[in-house]
């Protein structure tokens, strides 16, 4: 039998030119596109590795080597890995920048990266488009550090990991069920329009990210 | 018709021309002008005719609050013109009307009316029932207001948004103004909503001053300017609050526009305490003929001249019961208008600058008078003015009366907010005599008047709201107090309502053409309070929500003495408290539906998408609605289903097992490694709600799935079961993550082997076998299950290979023939099978036993207190349950009966679930749930289908499945 | 409705996000020796008492937990344990 290498795609495809592209673990992923201007911005990180981990005794873990935040809605940024506590008994692991890790074997971990769409929305007017797609109060006063909502978004339950900023930008990483991935990215780009949201890449996105991590 | 110029307070652009067109004419109307206020500037008076009685009907307030000036813009019915900003090109015209507003031939009701009283809807057409469809017809011509076509789409950029704020202020003026900057300065969040376009309230046109000097409008204009400067205050102007609820929510829509991304957009805020500053609008005066064109509130005719540059009329009465009607006399006489007589229903208590205000311009001021009659038709001519005593009479000549009892305070927000009203005989008001946590009162709606109360009071509400939602401000709030203490308290109000002697034609609303005399009416017949009264009359039941009726009707009701009620209160306001476009509501439309991996690979294949639940799935893939070539594809070579949709579970931790033996029915402890269990769930009352596959892949790890339908509450079902126990377990939701695809027919492992080099022979990998397998290096979970009735391996693949997958596998199955098939052939194929659609084959009230699958409950498993387990026992020989039969039709040649047709005798006693062709057995076959009485073989079925004519089709009782009972064709 | 609920997990939220679980009534009882009629109380029946009562809800838009809280039925309005305690 030839071996063929397989595709694989993401849930949705942002409506840009992309200008560089490269293929990493059969996603063809975005570093940047044509035109990305200045403003706010979408970045699809669908690609991104993301594990679902549970466990009765989450405070004496260390998955891929890290320790999980002690209160549910904290989140830890180590390097380009998000560790997002759900509850008591529950963390999310999202793996947003950097070569992709090893897959871990400990069975706590699930990986879910094919259950989700995962999208960044970032722009100083972010909360401007945010507040179109949810009664979630993301611009609270009185954060600095990153934190995690789960709530409605656009309508549907999602995980948002919230990046109030300075240093960065206002940020949002979210991720909601993979098939709602076409309508929610419609909603996305229809509140951010008067806004002039654009799609990002990989590249963009990092940048971010690492602006938060300094 | 000539503007005012160079008034402070106009908001009109002179110069900046806006032409559009009113019927056949073009008109022109200023930038800044309302589509009602532009009508008026070219002379028009006459806007529209009433539902009932078709009287002529013209601008009479200018915020909305009646059906007057409701027309139809751009093809839109029922717009509010008053509120309306005009744009240049729009199209504009009169709505129920037959010719013209001015001319319209069914005016000849109003003559009629004596035949149409209070509550005639009702009485008049309930017998002989044969009379009521001719009647309906004939009023359903001549009453309503716009008119709409059933394939109207609305045009327009709809939006929502959901802002949050610490302290919502509801109301612009200076008393909203006030509380938003107070709140402000402590730090706060503030959203600040006013319906207007601009800030100031009822300030911001008068030119009076507080005798320091400033004008109001100047000072209202300031005290906007100082809120707009404050970036914590977020200001939505043309923003109508619609609804209050408990914790801090407030809803209201905005108006939008070309300079906006919305044409209107709907607003919910969360705040943590809440300001109601909504002022008060001027009470109507009931007279005859009160809603003459012509007849108007004095504020209305006031804010025509100072905002938009309008005189309403050459000669003017005025017939008031409070001072801002004579403030307003004497401000449009300064601007132009001859003022024939100003009657003033208090005999005494007028503010003494304004009486002598009234003397310096030979203005008479006729004390203890009140307006009784206007004349005219289409315009009025003249009034009648009464002594209150009803005494002495007067006539004189005008074209305009400006008539208002009073005030009236907008209470609507306050009713909605659960607040309880009191009447309070000072000011005539109902007042607010509870609060709720969290909610405040300020300003004009207390009955405060002087612009240093009003303010006061709104900074006093601003600090106890910004403490309400956690801001440290107690000693502000007593400075706040102290100083409004020191100010002019609530002003004496008018309790009056109706002239002395005024006849049959007096309007209490006008948009239901109720009169007084109705009101009096339904009081003959015992409807004795005002909310049944409201019912029976449809007063304020209107396009303006009670907007002129407001309190009127209570206080009419109670200077009768006639009611039971000992004090009069305001009838229930309800949400919205200003109409809104469904539209609006609608907002952005986003409709979130799930798509599967295979979506847009199926609609290239021909599929036919449709909704199912939350999902979007292809219903077949040609234009035969029976599927033909789809089914018989799938029992003589092989078909490929996008089958993504079904829920998929992982299960883990020390208590797995404890947690599935407490909603699954059978025995899950009995699990073979590497084979798939069917089984089944119950709700406690033992009626089946879903049904699905679980493997066991490890010592406390499990994998499972559950139908579609079922697949967003698996989890919270789990937990919900378990909520007392403390277990230990985990589940992953992993639904979205892995498509399945259903590769199914005869012909299914020749195409598999193609693509696995795992062996997939019928030794290794035997009926419902579970195994894990790497197609390409892709890695699937694989079920050997026969849903179809064929040989059929489920494969589960990680969504993002799904698409991949797809094209492997029908490049594979070229020869055999594969072709993609839809929820329609497999519903008829599994149909035939005789397996089951929970939903489809059950209902609310069927239990396992009901639909033949009791087999699976182990009663007998160790005790996990089993979801629906006393129910099953319960149920197991219940008499009179409808039972799942098979049939086949009496005459096999007629068409299958339509799913859902009930089966009949002299009652119901049962439904077709499923039925089809069978293109197997070249006859109809289908599935039914029946009474006991009716479940056996060889009974006979009568069916009722819809649009039958009484023509019943009969079947009979057949045993099921009707393809391969022996199940040889999925074990092959 | 439109009425705050506290999630233990999420801190106070719309109760758009929730569901309501039905009052609490305590675990399921022992099947032996269960009449039918009580077991049908046991599912179906509810206090439904104006004033506080304590019930089950989750939060399915968000965290999925589910929790109990004490609400006044009357006023449609979440009580908390707090304030109770003081109270008694």
């Amino acid at each position: 039998m030839p071996s063929v290498s397989l595709k694989r795609v993401s849930p949705i495809a942002l409506p840009g030119r992309p200008a560089r592209t490269e293929e990493c673990h059969g996603w063809p992923v975005v570093l940047s596109y044509a035109e990305e201007g200045g403003g706010p911005w979408v970045a699809d990180l669908s690609h991104r590795p993301r594990w679902d981990l549970q466990g009765p005794d989450l405070d004496r873990q260390q998955p891929l080597g890290h320790t999980i935040p002690v209160r549910p809605g904290e989140v830890h940024l180590a390097g380009g890995l998000l560790i997002n506590r759900l509850n008591a008994s529950q963390a999310a692991l999202w793996h947003l920048a950097g070569d992709f890790p090893e897959p871990p074997t400990d069975p706590a971990l699930t990986e879910v990266t094919e259950a989700t769409l995962c999208l960044a929305l970032a722009g100083s007017r972010l909360f401007g488009i945010t507040e179109k797609l949810t009664s979630l109060d993301l611009a609270a006063p009185g954060h600095t550090a990153p934190r995690l909502l789960q709530g409605p978004f656009g309508h549907v339950p999602c995980q948002l990991a919230v990046f109030p900023g300075p240093p960065g930008p206002p940020m949002l990483v979210f991720t909601c069920s993979r098939g709602y991935g076409h309508d929610m990215l419609h909603a996305v780009l229809a509140a951010g329009e008067e806004f002039g949201l654009r799609p990002a890449g990989q590249a963009t996105f990092e940048k971010a990210l690492t602006a938060h991590i300094h | 018709m000539n503007r005012l110029k160079h008034l402070p307070t106009l908001r009109i652009t002179p110069g900046a021309a806006r032409s559009f067109t009113y019927g056949k004419h073009t008109f022109e109307g200023l930038q800044g002008d309302t589509v009602a206020t532009a009508l008026f500037a070219n002379g028009v008076r006459v806007f529209g005719r009433s539902l009932k009685y078709h009287r002529p009907r013209g601008l009479y307030s200018l915020d909305g609050e009646c059906s007057n000036t409701l027309m139809e813009v751009d093809g839109v019915p029922n717009v509010r013109t008053e509120t309306t900003p005009l744009t240049a090109g729009i199209r504009v015209a009169a709505q129920n009307v037959m010719g013209r507003p001015e001319l319209d031939l069914l005016g000849v009701l109003d003559a009629f009316s004596w035949a149409m009283p209070a509550g005639f809807y009702y009485r008049m057409f309930h017998r002989p029932a044969r009379v009521w469809p001719l009647a309906i017809q004939q009023i359903r011509k001549a009453a309503g207001l716009g008119r709409l076509s059933p394939d109207f789409r609305m045009p327009g950029r709809f939006d929502e948004i959901y802002p949050a704020a610490d302290v919502c202020v509801l109301g612009g003026g200076p008393a909203g103004l006030s509380a938003a900057l107070a709140a402000a300065e402590r730090g706060l969040r503030v959203i600040l909503l006013e319906a207007r376009p601009w800030l100031g309230g009822a300030f911001e046109y008068r030119a009076a001053d507080d005798g320091d000097g400033v004008a109001l409008h100047r000072k209202a204009r300031d005290l906007a300017a100082a809120v707009a400067a404050r970036p914590e205050i977020r200001v939505f102007t043309q923003a109508p609050a619609i609804g209050v609820y408990s914790d801090g929510q407030v809803t209201a829509f905005q108006r939008g526009g070309p300079d906006q991304s919305f044409d209107e957009r709907y607003i919910e805020i969360r705040a943590a305490a809440v300001v109601v500053a909504t002022g008060c609008g001027e009470r109507p005066l009931l007279f005859e003929h009160n809603e003459r064109p012509g007849v108007m509130q004095p504020a209305c005719a006031q804010r025509l001249a100072r905002t938009w540059g309008l005189l309403a009329g050459t000669e003017a009465v005025f017939s008031v019961g409070h001072d801002l009607g004579l403030e307003a006399a004497v401000d449009l006489f300064d601007l132009g208008l001859k003022v024939a007589a100003v009657a003033d229903i208090r005999e005494d208590g007028q503010d003494p600058t304004l009486v002598k205000a009234l003397a310096q311009r030979n203005i008479p001021l006729l004390k203890g008078w009140v307006a009784r009659k206007a004349h005219g038709g289409n315009r009025v001519t003249g009034a009648t003015l009464t002594s209150v005593n009803g005494r002495f009479h007067r006539r004189l000549t005008c074209d305009l009366l400006a008539a208002a009892a009073g005030l009236t305070p907008a209470t609507g927000p306050l009713t909605l907010a659960q607040s309880q009203l009191a009447f309070d005989p000072h000011t005539g008001y109902f007042l607010p005599r509870t609060l709720p946590k969290g909610l405040q009162a300020a300003g004009r709606l207390l009955g405060l008047e002087s612009w240093a109360a009003v303010t006061a009071s709104g900074r006093r509400a601003g600090l106890q709201a910004a403490a309400d939602a956690g801001a440290d401000c107690q000693a502000a709030i007593r400075e706040s107090e102290a100083a409004l203490r020191d100010l002019p308290g609530a002003v004496r109000g008018s309790k009056f309502v109706i002239a002395p002697g005024c006849g049959r034609k007096a309007f209490i609303c006008f948009d239901e053409d109720t009169t007084v005399k109705n009101v009096d009416q339904a009081m003959a017949m015992g409807f004795d309070v005002p909310e049944l009264i409201k019912r029976f009359t449809s007063a304020g039941t209107g396009p303006g929500q009670g907007g002129i009726p407001g309190h009127n009707l209570p206080l009419y009701v109670a200077q009768t003495g006639l009611s039971p009620d000992a004090h009069p209160r305001p009838t229930t306001a309800r949400p919205p408290l200003v109409p809104t476009l469904l539209a609006t509501y609608a907002g952005a439309q986003h409709d979130m539906s799930k798509r599967t991996p295979l979506h847009d690979l199926q609609v290239a294949c021909g599929g036919r998408m449709e909704r199912v639940g939350v999902w979007t799935r292809a219903r077949r893939f040609t234009d035969d609605p029976r599927c033909r070539t789809e089914i018989l594809n799938v029992r003589t070579n092989v078909g490929l289903l996008d089958a993504s949709t079904l829920g998929k579970f992982l299960i883990f931790g020390p208590d797995a097992l404890k947690a599935l033996q407490r909603v699954y029915v059978s025995d899950m402890a009995r699990m073979t490694p590497g084979r798939a269990k069917y089984s089944a769930m119950c709700n406690d009352d033992g009626c089946i709600t879903d049904d699905g596959v679980v493997v066991q892949t490890a010592e406390n790890d499990y994998y499972f799935t559950t139908s579609t339908a079922r697949a967003g509450v698996t989890v919270e079902w789990f937990r919900y079961h378990t909520r007392y126990d403390g277990w230990c377990y985990h589940l992953v939701n992993l639904t979205d993550a892995y498509g399945v695809l259903n590769l199914a027919g005869p012909k299914a492992r020749e195409v598999l082997s193609r693509v696995t080099t795992a062996d997939v022979s019928n030794a290794a990998f035997p009926y419902m076998g579970y195994r894990e397998m790497a197609i390409h290096g892709v890695p699937v979970r694989a079920l050997r299950l026969g849903f179809v009735g064929e040989l059929s391996y489920e494969l589960h693949v990680p969504s993002s290979y799904m698409p991949a997958l797809w094209d492997l596998l029908m490049e594979a199955g070229r020869l055999e023939g594969i072709r993609p098939f839809g929820l329609e052939a497999q519903n008829a194929l599994r149909m035939e099978k005789g397996h089951l659609i929970i939903g489809s084959e059950s209902e609310q009230r069927t239990t396992l036993h009901d639909v033949g699958l009791g087999f699976l409950w182990q009663r007998e498993k160790a005790d996990q207190r089993l979801v629906g387990a006393a129910a099953l026992m319960q149920t197991e020989r219940q008499p009179g349950r409808l039972k799942l039969v098979g049939f086949k039709m009496a005459d096999p040649s007629g068409p299958p009966p339509r799913d859902g047709s009930p089966i009949v005798d002299a009652r119901i006693r049962g439904y077709v679930c499923t039925a089809r062709y069978s293109f197997t057995l070249k006859e109809p076959v289908g599935l039914a749930l029946v009474e006991d009485g009716l479940a056996q073989e060889g009974a006979r079925l009568a069916i009722y289908e819809d649009g039958c004519q009484g023509q019943l089709t009969h079947a009979v009782v057949t045993p099921y499945p009707f393809y391969d009972p022996e199940g040889r064709r999925l074990r092959q | 409705m439109a009425f705050t609920i506290t999630c233990p997990v999420c801190g106070p939220r719309d109760g758009y996000e929730f569901r309501f679980g039905g009052e609490d009534k305590g675990p399921r009882p022992e099947a032996a020796d269960l009449t039918p009629a009580a077991w049908c109380d046991y599912v179906h029946m509810a206090d439904s008492r104006p004033g506080v009562q304590k019930e089950w809800w989750v939060h399915r838009q968000g965290c999925g937990a589910w929790f109990t809280i004490h609400r006044d039925t009357v006023a449609n309005q979440e009580v908390s344990l707090n304030l109770l305690e003081a109270a008694e």
